[in-house]
């Protein structure tokens, strides 16, 4: 099977796998309350949302590239609490708001980055990320921010679970509920942070949601949605990468295309079982 | 303000007032000070601005249209460089295709103007990357600027005849110290055995320099870094082991690119990567505030990676 | 492991006391006074609009009042965990991959706290729920698979799960056929046994009267409340029902611009 092993030789592919991997299980954990929860446009929005918290790193570190993971983290969260904060106490609607918010600050990151013109070129990779081009250092953060965000979730899966199919019991059963929708909203900022670099900022809401969708068309337990969704993100990054490799196209894309196929083999397959 | 209510006599002061105020506000806002100071040449890029500015002495004022640190393919034009270009009388330009942006801006800013192309008259290379069609970056050998040299100070002398004299010294003084540049790079590139004179970088822009003081232009990766593009991971396979194979011992980048992918190759190949090459832009000052330096900074990271 | 109120002796479990709860400016529930002790089981009663999910999930705790007080074992709701709320069929995401054994298990959700994992203890109490309300031959079915009776089964064990002392449930027999109201009903006559004190929101006056011990009227005002043959006649249900009554020389006939049969 030498075509299997050939691309392994090199280490930006061993790495880029690795990542893609860890990406992968992570967002489609993090993702299957998502899609439950018809959180995809806050996803995309999040992702979009990053883009000045980065510009404004850049601009006050001058340029070092570090850095930057953790001004997309800062920024990440607090958008994502920011979001939530507006939709639940106006009179706009919840996918109103995130649409202000996102394309906002969206054009103040692209103004930002534009009163340092030399910079752009270096500013659009990392919105698009590379899998391709992730470092060690990079793959540790991963591994350990996707691990932390995997962990809580398993701390508090009852809790996750119970809030997102009936908010009235949550709250009849006195859980926390806005501390555990804050939470949650937390992890899927970190999820985005952690991501953003390896996939990029316009395919990240495949990641976080494509899988998973195509886990809850194959499967009755949530608990199966996670591992099913897990595994399907992962396949889809190593046959991406795989593509990527033998036919060279764009890793990034070559991902997202094979995550799709995936859903519509099983959106057709369930279509026909069902007749 | 219920002007109706005064008197005749103060109505006719008020209105007569408030027209003359209009008036000069309109006058007093030219938009060029024409007349009163020195006429403005405009010269694409910051080292070419240089180059005239050696040539013009204090007689003109040159300005660059991009500023620092731009790269022209990535070039977002804003109204104030319509502005420029629309006050400007004479633009000086590499030519070959180089300045692929300035077409729309020149018809936006409408108004005429001598256009000088300084390249013209050299002969250039085919661009192996066919990303202009012919390679345009003649400046990376110091003896095309010579003659870049020559052909501005023609255009100055047409455009100012008063200073036909002092443009022909200028033009004297800077072409020595250009060919006093070349023996220098010559003298240093020569600390690096043959062998090892290759060349790995992220822009078909070595051509020039290349030929002239001997290296080996391995491979490019415009490919996989020019903005548009995301590299797939056969092309930067192929690209480490074109760059393991070919011996080279370290890759070359332009300031403005994206070195995390360069540095991912370097490791992978276990080559150096040098990545603060200028090759399209002075810096603010040191190390590259004039062509010169830029060209003395640029040969002194390749020496001291190769040899 | 959550917040819980201890329960204080010789409080009546439910003690509502000039309740007002406004929407929009307009009075939802006006001045509503009453007490439930335990084991009673109450049916709600009024047109639509009349308040009837306002008063219930009040009493819950998950919608605050503009004025006036609630108390479950003389504290305030926001605080017990004993109340079982089931919501309308129509609220639920049927859809959502859980089956009916984890919801039933969400009811202990309260119980267990965060970190922690069901015991065998927690299934004990599951299973036997599940048992109650005959649903223990589908514990492993996704919900969507249930009819509508099953469905409010399920809830009721969920209740159950969660040891909740006093019972909620917002309009359980609307869209059920005759068979399944009646096997609802069944089940919710077998919790007398389990001492679960019961309030049901219905339309239906005779199934009202036929199972439960009094009946509130209501109308944004709280028009009675009493045992059903002292509350269900003309006078009473005039006022609660205004102009969707016709009265004759043969009786009343009630005309409710409320639920179709489901599917």
């Amino acid at each position: 099977m030498p075509f299997l092993f050939a691309p392994l030789q090199y280490e930006f592919m061993q790495r880029g796998m690795l990542a893609a991997i860890l990406v992968g299980i992570v967002c489609a954990v993090v993702g299957t309350y998502m899609v439950l929860r018809g959180m995809a446009f806050f996803g995309d929005a999040l992702a979009h949302t990053i883009l000045p918290g980065i510009a404004l790193g850049y601009l006050v570190n001058g340029g070092a590239r570090e850095p930057l993971f953790w001004w997309s983290l800062g920024t990440s969260i607090l958008a994502a609490l920011g979001i939530g904060a507006i939709s639940k106490n106006s009179q706009i609607k919840e996918d109103t708001a995130i649409g202000i918010i996102f394309a906002g600050m969206f054009a103040l990151g692209i103004a930002l980055i534009s009163t340092v013109r030399s910079y752009a070129v270096d500013l659009s990779h990392f919105l698009f990320g590379d899998v391709l081009s992730v470092s060690t250092s990079s793959l540790w953060l991963i591994l350990i921010f996707g691990g932390i965000v995997l962990l809580t979730i398993f701390a508090f899966y009852k809790e996750f679970t119970t809030l997102s199919f009936d908010p009235v019991l949550a709250a009849t059963l006195r859980l926390p509920v806005g501390l555990l929708n804050n939470l949650l909203l937390t992890l899927i900022a970190v999820t985005v942070a952690v991501s953003l670099q390896t996939v990029g900022v316009a395919l990240m809401v495949a990641m976080l949601v494509t899988p998973a969708a195509t886990a809850y068309l194959l499967t009755n337990r949530l608990s199966h949605m996670m591992v099913l969704g897990a595994v399907l993100a992962s396949l889809s990054g190593i046959i991406g990468l795989y593509l990527s490799f033998y036919l060279s196209i764009a890793s990034g894309a070559a991902i997202v295309v094979t995550a799709t196929a995936f859903f519509l083999i099983a959106f057709g397959w369930k279509r026909i079982t069902q007749k | 303000m219920k002007i109706w209510k005064y008197p005749i006599m103060h109505r006719q002061i008020i209105i007569w007032t408030a027209l003359a105020l209009l008036l000069t506000a309109c006058a007093g806002n030219p938009a060029s000070d024409s007349g009163t100071t020195a006429p403005v040449v405009l010269a694409s890029t910051t080292f070419l601005a240089d180059i005239t500015r050696h040539v013009a002495g204090d007689r003109v004022k040159v300005e660059s249209l991009l500023p620092i640190g731009t790269d022209p393919h990535s070039y977002q034009p804003t109204p104030q460089d319509v502005t420029k270009i629309a006050e400007s009388k004479l633009l000086i330009i590499n030519g070959s295709d180089y300045e692929h942006f300035l077409g729309p801006l020149l018809e936006n800013a409408g108004g005429e103007r001598e256009v000088i192309a300084v390249s013209a008259g050299l002969h250039p290379r085919e661009d192996a990357g066919a990303e202009h069609g012919v390679d345009p970056h003649l400046w990376l050998d110091p003896n095309n600027v010579i003659t870049y040299v020559e052909t501005i100070r023609e255009a100055l002398t047409h455009f100012d005849p008063e200073g036909t004299a002092e443009y022909q010294v200028n033009a004297e003084t800077y072409t020595a110290e250009l060919k006093a540049l070349d023996a220098w790079i010559l003298e240093q590139v020569n600390q690096i055995p043959a062998e090892r004179r290759l060349l790995v970088t992220n822009h078909e822009a070595f051509g020039y320099f290349a030929e002239r003081y001997g290296f080996t232009v391995v491979g490019t990766v415009i490919e996989s870094f020019s903005s548009d593009a995301s590299p797939s991971a056969q092309q930067l396979a192929a690209l480490i082991d074109q760059v393991k194979s070919s011996g080279a011992p370290a890759i070359f980048l332009d300031e403005v690119e994206n070195p995390a992918l360069a540095q991912q190759i370097a490791d992978e190949a276990g080559v150096s990567v040098v990545t603060d090459l200028h090759l399209e832009s002075l810096t603010d000052g040191a190390p590259s505030g004039t062509y010169i330096d830029m060209m003395k900074h640029n040969v002194t990271q390749i020496v001291n990676a190769l040899k | 492991m959550y917040p819980n109120t201890q329960h204080q002796a010789n409080q009546p479990i439910l003690d509502v006391s000039h309740l007002t709860v406004r929407y929009n400016g307009h009075a939802a529930l006006q001045d509503i006074t009453f007490h439930l002790h335990e084991g009673e089981r109450v049916a709600i009663v009024g047109p639509n609009g009349a308040g009837k999910s306002t008063l219930i999930k009040v009493v819950a705790g998950v919608l605050q009042p503009q004025s006036g007080e609630v108390n479950i074992f003389g504290s305030r709701p926001g605080k017990h965990v004993c109340i079982g709320y089931i919501p309308q069929r129509n609220q639920v995401d049927w859809a959502f991959p859980v089956s009916v054994a984890d919801v039933v298990m969400m009811g202990r959700s309260a119980k267990l706290g965060p970190l922690n994992w069901p015991h065998k203890k927690d299934w004990e109490v599951v299973n036997h729920a599940l048992e109650t309300v005959e649903l223990s031959n589908l514990a492993s079915r996704q919900i969507s698979q249930l009819s509508g009776g099953q469905q409010q089964r399920m809830f009721i064990a969920r209740a159950l799960a969660q040891e909740a002392e006093l019972m909620l449930m917002d309009e359980p027999l609307t869209g059920l056929d005759a068979p399944s109201q009646e096997g609802l009903l069944n089940v919710l006559d077998r919790l007398k046994t389990e001492k679960v004190t019961v309030m049901v929101a219905t339309h239906d006056l005779d199934q009202a009267a036929s199972h439960f011990g009094r009946i509130m009227l209501l109308n944004h005002r709280l028009v009675a409340l009493g045992q059903p043959n002292e509350v269900l006649h003309t006078d009473n249900l005039l006022q609660a029902y205004g102009g969707r009554m016709r009265v004759d020389s043969q009786g009343a006939m009630l005309v409710d611009d409320c639920c179709p049969p489901e599917e």
